[in-house]
């Protein structure tokens, strides 16, 4: 339930956001208008302006609305076989230590490597269709949601454990009703950062060669050299990226409500 | 109660020969030495000694969460190993599962080791009417009081029926209101359902109001110093004249140990 006074804190958060984005923009016309980088960049209307335009006016193929769906196409599917994959590894290498021992120096080698500089091996593996863009967000998501995973299962209380045994569970019964249970607030800080990253591949797929996608409009912006098409590009995934942010802790919130607190 | 081949009562729990090291780089810490203990049916035994004796770390050892550097414990005349479910603990930090409602938490145990969905409910409907929680039946424990969730403990353990109950300072968390209504409560609840129980605590006046037996443990190393059998009538009362003399002899009693 929300009450007034949260209402009340709420509007006030929104407020402050509202004026750090404003005070922004008035930075950003104002620089554009007394220097010289005005010559090449646009000013924050015209980039809003065009925005807007964009979702009647195609750009390329298709308009904004098209363009990001396309890019979702190229993320959903990745991140979800990424996340599934990296939740059951994850949790597997933290709880069980003979799957870390024999899992972990590979996992380690892996994770440091950002996932663009597979695009060449991932052209050779899956051509230049969709399979190499899944591949690399696939390796996007999976990393973070294995890393968290673990120390989900890793940091279980061992009291609890004990208290369990003592309630006379049996290690199956413990695993299923203590150790996942404990992990999942772990496993949706993983799954929150994997999106941002998914997300945020999308545009370095894309550059593999597609005709379409958010990602495609900033890198055709680069070959038309259009600024303000490639600033469009930008808010579009900023967009985008907020709210799959904000639907994703929404989901967390309500499939973990024993850890939100209510005052 | 079961008796051996000869016809003695055997004890619920019997601890023989029990002691504790802990060894670190400093060196060896004895904080168990040779104590001898039994409990038996339907007895409240109380665990008293001073701050930091060993108290935990023999009743740890007494319901299998630990084992003893050396010597035996026996529950009905077999050897603990480890946790089981006949021996139920009330941990002092609570150990409640949050991800639970209070009736998952109560009925745990059962469901853990298959019992129908209507026995379950009923018995646990029964302790958390017991305890006092109608109505937070599906209530998640962080939208609880510190007395309600050791309740919920209590519950949890009593649901189980185990043959005997541990609890380890349960009270010491809360606040002195609390506490004594917790002890009336746990009084009660232990006179409408009679269990073995073994209760720790550094509380005088805890000790004397639940204990059938109070065991003075002595500082580090700890042993068993006297027992004190507590006939006062019940239920008790903290202000009467036996209940405060008791109280000033055993504080005596502890006082020379330090």
């Amino acid at each position: 339930m929300m009450d007034t006074k949260k209402l009340k804190q709420l509007a006030k958060d929104s407020v402050y956001g509202l004026i750090s984005v404003c005070v922004f923009l008035c930075i950003w016309a104002f620089g554009v208008r007394t220097s010289d980088i005005g010559i090449v960049m646009p000013g924050p209307g015209k980039v809003i302006y065009e925005f807007i335009q964009s979702f009647f006016v195609p750009i390329g193929k298709y308009t904004m609305p098209g363009h990001i769906l396309w890019s979702l196409y190229r993320v959903l599917p990745a991140y979800i076989v990424g996340s599934v994959l990296g939740i059951v590894i994850g949790i597997a290498m933290g709880w069980f230590r003979y799957v870390n021992s024999f899992l972990r120096p590979l996992y380690e080698m892996i994770r440091p490597i950002p996932p663009i500089a597979w695009i060449p091996i991932s052209i050779v593996w899956f051509g230049i269709g969709e399979g190499s863009k899944w591949f690399i967000i696939f390796l996007a998501a999976f990393v973070p949601v294995v890393l968290n995973s673990i120390s989900g299962a890793k940091s279980v209380d061992p009291l609890l454990l004990k208290c369990g045994e003592m309630l006379g569970a049996d290690k199956k019964y413990i695993f299923r009703t203590i150790v996942l249970p404990y992990s999942v607030p772990y496993i949706f800080s993983g799954l929150q950062v994997a999106l941002s990253a998914s997300w945020a591949t999308v545009v370095a797929a894309e550059m593999i060669r597609s005709s379409e996608g958010v990602g495609w409009i900033i890198i055709s912006s680069m070959d038309t050299n259009n600024v303000t098409q490639s600033l469009v590009g930008i808010v579009g995934i900023g967009i985008v990226g907020f709210i799959l942010a904000v639907m994703m802790r929404e989901l967390e919130g309500r499939l973990c409500r024993w850890t939100v607190r209510e005052n | 109660m079961q008796m051996d081949s000869k016809g003695k009562l055997i004890p619920v729990i019997e601890g023989r020969k029990i002691c504790k090291r802990f060894s670190s780089k400093r060196g060896e810490k004895t904080v168990l030495e040779d104590i001898d203990l039994s409990v038996s049916e339907n007895e409240f035994v109380v665990l008293f000694g001073p701050g930091q004796c060993g108290k935990t770390t023999l009743m740890n050892i007494l319901s299998g969460l630990d084992v003893p550097t050396s010597g035996t414990v026996y529950c009905d005349g077999e050897i603990v190993q480890r946790p089981a479910p006949e021996r139920g603990v009330v941990f002092q930090a609570m150990a409640l599962f949050p991800w639970l409602t209070v009736r998952g938490n109560v009925a745990y145990g059962l469901k853990a080791r298959g019992v129908p969905r209507d026995e379950w409910m009923e018995r646990s409907d029964y302790f958390i009417k017991l305890v006092g929680l109608e109505g937070f039946e599906d209530a998640y424990i962080n939208r609880l009081s510190g007395g309600m969730k050791q309740r919920v403990g209590i519950a949890r353990a009593y649901c189980n029926d185990p043959k005997v109950l541990f609890m380890d300072e349960p009270f010491s968390a809360l606040d002195a209101q609390t506490r004594y209504m917790m002890q009336d409560e746990i009084a009660r609840i232990w006179e409408t359902e009679k269990k073995t129980v073994v209760f720790v605590t550094n509380n005088i006046e805890e000790a004397v109001f639940l204990a059938d037996r109070i065991i003075l443990l002595t500082n580090c190393p700890s042993h068993v110093k006297k027992e004190y059998r507590i006939d006062l009538p019940r239920p008790r009362d903290y202000t009467s004249r036996d209940f405060l003399l008791l109280r000033d002899e055993i504080t005596k009693q502890m006082d020379s140990t330090l």
